[in-house]
């Protein structure tokens, strides 16, 4: 991990409120997938902390892009950079998915905004030998991202809509009683890992991982501003570890670790 | 340039500090630099027993800065002793553990810990977390702040740095009454009283319902009582709030701190604490200072004791 100025190589739009932002790096330095970085543009006068992005794309070991909706100052002051512009990086940082020694079959589950950190999962997986199937759900046809660069990748994409414009009518996680899996690795809104932690809870699959997400002021382990309970804490540190930080220890945790 | 200045005793190397709360024990900060480059180092608040700190959510954005209400998760001060400690002390700087309790003995018991341990520079008494409960009990009452200053005295030798709430009236009051009972400097400014409302689900964003403010937002805030407690006071101020730059720190230093420290803003610029003593040098240069010594207070004749 390291603070670094990186460049805006292209700016695209795939869903009217979200942005995607091609990116060149300094170094060649390439996250696993399922880091995250935190960026920050502007003077930060509207928002003062950086953003967690997972990193989504990558073109080329020093070109990645990352995905956002623009939902606040913070990722407007994203949304307004354009080509050649610049703006901080901190990272990588986090434990990125863990990956499987032997080729599985694996699903990946993605839930809006999710889904990027899946792509360079996806592909990771598939350069092991994997089968890869993507279950990709929002709230409706627009919001359904990554399908084609999904897609692209050769592997299975099936979508889920809350309102039923496209694919399955209800929550993605519904797909999931259809498929075999050996391995399922999620990244969404919370109420869909739950629905995964049940799903995993319910039968013998216990490769599951959930990417997190949270509030986070620094990005690399000294705010504890992201707590997230562990299920299990550990005897060790008594009180202390109540709660885990979803930026140093996560954000991906097994599916039995935390407490959503 | 003479960038060494002196607080209660203690010589540092140069004036920037990293604050409380906002650099854990340094593990993560000495992966990016030398630990070695701060002239000190104060630590997350450390209490008796492990705390667990608060349910998320913990933090909310602001302009200008950020809402935290973290509520002092730390190991505790066996887990410092053994663990925290040793690792601090591989670096030449200046480590102050900064003390937390809920009630006296809570306070008492973790001075009395860390008393006479090598490595331990001094003592900063965290008297004004607006995040636990009773965490603001002591600073409520000036009387109540200097009974407890007065017992911590007795139970070390260490300097004794206590820091200052902004959510109180008085602060020089507050300030004034630990003074009398022993405290050697003071630290200043704490967060301020906040909060955030989520309007889509209809509740305060942050589980505690309040949290602290910091940030860039904080600075006039910050100055003014450091202003107040330098000119009023004749114990050293450290000052904090706000600094995100070389001359944010030398307008505290201005303001009258003997020694600054650099909190929120290493969460938006990681690098912020060196890059802060570099920039600082230059401001000084261009203001026509050659030491800390002589820029010190230089906004604050009262504090020189210029003026009567």
């Amino acid at each position: 991990m390291k603070p670094q100025e990186i460049r805006v190589v292209e700016r695209l739009q795939p869903a009217p409120d979200c942005v995607e932002l091609v990116t060149e790096f300094p170094d060649d330095e390439l996250p696993a997938p399922g880091q995250f970085y935190m960026l920050s543009a502007g003077d930060g006068r509207d928002t003062y902390l950086p953003r967690p992005l997972s990193f989504y794309r990558t073109f080329s070991p020093r070109r990645l892009s990352f995905l956002f909706r623009v939902v606040g100052p913070g990722t407007q002051a994203l949304a307004a950079l354009r080509a050649r512009d610049r703006l901080q990086a901190m990272g990588p940082l986090g434990q990125g998915f863990p990956l499987p020694e032997h080729p599985l079959r694996a699903v990946l589950v993605g839930g809006g905004v999710g889904v990027p950190p899946l792509w360079s999962l996806g592909r990771a997986l598939q350069e092991r030998g994997c089968q890869v199937t993507a279950l990709i759900g929002a709230r409706t046809r627009s919001g359904l991202l990554g399908q084609a660069e999904l897609e692209a990748l050769g592997m299975r994409v099936l979508t889920a809509t809350d309102d039923g414009s496209r694919g399955h009518h209800g929550p993605v996680t519904d797909l999931l009683a259809g498929l075999d899996a050996d391995a399922v690795f999620a990244c969404g809104p919370e109420p869909m890992l739950g629905a995964v932690q049940s799903f995993a809870a319910s039968r013998p699959v216990p490769d599951t991982y959930l990417a997190l997400e949270a509030a986070m002021a620094c990005g690399y382990g000294v705010c504890l501003g992201c707590a997230v309970e562990r299920a299990k804490p550990d005897p060790e540190l008594g009180p202390y570890g109540t709660y885990a930080r979803v930026c140093r220890e996560g954000p991906v945790f097994r599916w039995d670790e935390v407490k959503l | 340039m003479d960038l060494e200045t002196e607080v209660a005793g203690l010589r540092f190397k140069n004036p920037v500090l990293t604050a409380s709360g906002t650099f854990g024990y340094g593990r993560e900060a000495a992966e990016l630099y030398d630990l070695a480059l701060l002239g000190g180092v104060m630590v997350k608040g450390v209490s008796r027993e492990p705390w667990p700190g608060n349910a998320p959510t913990r933090i909310a954005r602001a302009p200008g800065g950020m809402l935290n209400a973290i509520g002092l998760q730390n190991p505790g001060l066996d887990h410092f002793l053994a663990v925290d400690l040793p690792f601090l002390r591989q670096y030449d700087t200046q480590v102050i553990v900064n003390v937390v309790g809920h009630d006296e003995e809570g306070f008492l018991a973790v001075v009395r810990g860390v008393d006479g341990q090598e490595g331990v520079a001094a003592i900063e008494l965290n008297i004004s977390c607006p995040n636990v409960a009773d965490g603001l009990l002591f600073s409520q009452d000036p009387e109540r702040a200097g009974r407890l200053v007065a017992k911590v005295r007795q139970a070390t030798s260490l300097p004794l740095i206590v820091k200052i709430s902004p959510n109180v009236t008085d602060p020089v009051a507050l300030g004034a009454a630990c003074a009398a009972a022993g405290a050697d400097a003071l630290s200043a400014i704490n967060t301020l009283l906040g909060m955030a409302i989520d309007v889509e689900r209809r509740r305060p964003v942050i589980a505690n319902t309040t949290g602290g403010l910091s940030g860039p937002a904080v600075k006039p805030v910050g100055l003014r009582i450091v202003y107040d407690l330098a000119r009023s006071l004749s114990i050293p101020v450290i000052g904090m709030g706000g600094i995100e730059s070389g001359r944010d720190a030398l307008e505290y230093i201005m303001a009258g701190a003997r020694a600054v420290a650099v909190g929120t803003a290493v969460f938006r610029d990681p690098l912020a604490p060196p890059r802060i003593i570099a920039e600082l040098e230059r401001e000084m240069e261009n203001a026509g200072f050659t030491s800390v010594d002589e820029a010190w207070a230089a906004a604050n004749p009262e504090a020189r004791g210029v003026v009567s």
